[in-house]
């Protein structure tokens, strides 16, 4: 007879690495599932990594051969047919196969120019879905934005976008923050790239590229990198006094009590001691972490 | 007999009548606040533009300050950041004063289940009608307003300041 199976409680989440702490016992429904992500596709990844798929591959098929071999010479002392060759598995090709197009090594004169010019301060350029990408050592960003602002032959005169990622698995380059710049003139676009851990402060693009000031506070708002020269380093969208930056992946999507307030209670406008209270009673501490 | 007759003086207090008469004119011209927060304001556009017409109920003139508003139709999504904005906006609107809370952002959050949405308008200023839909068409919006108005008709001074007359005594 069987033995009943017990239901297994589900294991109790880890608490995640990061600047802030959580009770889960005190506030179970604002449990955060920390995101076991690969850092961004890296070129040299990609081909290490199909690299060894290769060798891999071809020593399995080394391995067919001598294993045929051995069972050929057996098969001929004894007297026996000998076996069947083996047939090498070739992968099914289909176009229509709708994949992530994978990247290629750079091809395309812009990215070339660059290496060129940067030399060891670029780390890796690539094409990825004809789109060049390009990254740079983290305190070369403001050499690589000048370079491709300035020089005749790149001309990148606009910087359409900024944003950022957070991978908290990827200690040393958990950040990365992305340059999307555009040449007006010469109809190309250009991403720039840097990885950057917590607490680093890249230099600010505001003086190379004044549409960098809104988006370089938007990514200190929602990520908490902050930038070095920037001319107004505050927050854009949330309030002055919000707690945390809601675009980090240990932050909970329903945030920590600030909209469970009851601002019917709340005369004095002062939103943050009901927010420290309301999260001091759920057990989260919302301290500013030290800067150190 | 005589029991269930109103006494004389029952008969002279005319109270009630009053109240028909102040609520009569209230409800036929509620002048609401210009204040739309997110897409629900184009569908208050439609209902105050000539094909819906809200004019028709006396609460077409929208008012672009507080101070001369008696409505604060509150149309779209409440942010925390907006939140203390609302409040002292309805602090300074002069009483009699109403709110109507329009669309499912205003009323219970809506699909922003987040952490920057306050999740329903009630939580900052005290609600007299929900609307639901996303977005209410303008006819939900004008059922809301006559909905108000039938509450401002079977309403009371004494009711509506029934919490400050308990605290003063």
């Amino acid at each position: 007879m069987a033995e009943p199976i017990e239901p297994q409680a589900p294991a109790a989440p880890e608490a995640p690495a990061g600047p802030y702490v959580y009770d889960h016992a005190a506030a179970p429904f604002r449990q955060v599932v920390m995101p076991k992500t690969v850092p961004l596709p890296s070129f040299r990844t990609y081909t290490a990594e199909v690299a060894a798929a290769a060798a891999a591959d071809e020593a399995k098929w080394q391995k067919q051969l001598a294993d045929f071999e051995v069972a050929k010479t057996k098969a001929e002392t004894e007297g026996k047919d000998a076996p069947k060759p083996p047939v090498r598995a070739v992968p099914r090709k289909d176009d229509n196969d709708m994949k992530t197009p994978w990247p290629v090594a750079a091809t395309d004169a812009d990215l070339l120019k660059l290496q060129e010019l940067l030399g060891d301060s670029v780390e890796e350029c690539f094409e990825q879905a004809g789109e060049r990408v390009c990254q740079v050592k983290k305190e070369a960003i403001l050499e690589a934005l000048r370079v491709c602002r300035e020089e005749p032959s790149l001309k990148y005169e606009m910087l359409a976008d900024q944003s950022a990622t957070h991978y908290p698995a990827a200690k040393d380059f958990a950040f990365s923050i992305v340059y999307h710049l555009t040449s007006v003139s010469r109809s190309k676009r250009l991403r720039l790239r840097i990885l950057v851990p917590e607490g680093f402060i890249p230099e600010s693009a505001c003086d190379l590229y004044p549409s960098a000031n809104w988006m370089e506070r938007e990514i200190y708002d929602m990520l908490g990198i902050r930038f070095a020269n920037h001319p107004d380093m505050t927050r854009i969208l949330c309030p002055e006094d919000w707690e945390g930056y809601p675009l980090r992946k240990e932050y909970p999507t329903v945030g920590w009590g600030q909209r469970d307030i009851d601002f019917r209670d709340d005369r004095g406008g002062v939103l943050n001691r009901l927010a420290m209270e309301k999260a001091g009673q759920l057990g989260i501490n919302l301290k500013q972490p030290k800067a150190d | 007999m005589g029991v269930n007759q109103p006494t004389a003086l029952e008969h002279v207090l005319i109270t009630t009548k009053v109240e028909k008469v102040i609520n009569w004119a209230r409800a036929s011209s509620v002048w609401p606040m210009t204040f739309g927060l997110a897409c629900c304001a184009i569908e208050m556009m439609a209902a105050g533009a000539s094909k819906f017409d809200f004019d028709r109920f006396g609460a077409g003139i929208f008012r672009a300050t507080p101070r001369q508003s008696d409505l604060m139709i509150v149309a779209g999504t409440v942010t925390y950041k907006m939140a203390p904005v609302i409040k002292k906006l309805y602090d300074q609107m002069p009483e009699p004063k109403w709110v109507i809370a329009m669309g499912s952002c205003a009323t219970a959050g809506g699909p922003f289940d987040s952490y920057h949405t306050i999740q329903g308008v009630d939580k900052v200023i005290p609600v007299d009608v929900f609307i639901p839909g996303c977005p209410p068409k303008p006819e939900a919006l004008i059922y809301g307003f006559l909905k108000l108005q039938d509450k401002i008709m079977t309403s009371s001074i004494a009711d509506r300041y029934k919490d400050i007359f308990e605290e003063v005594g």
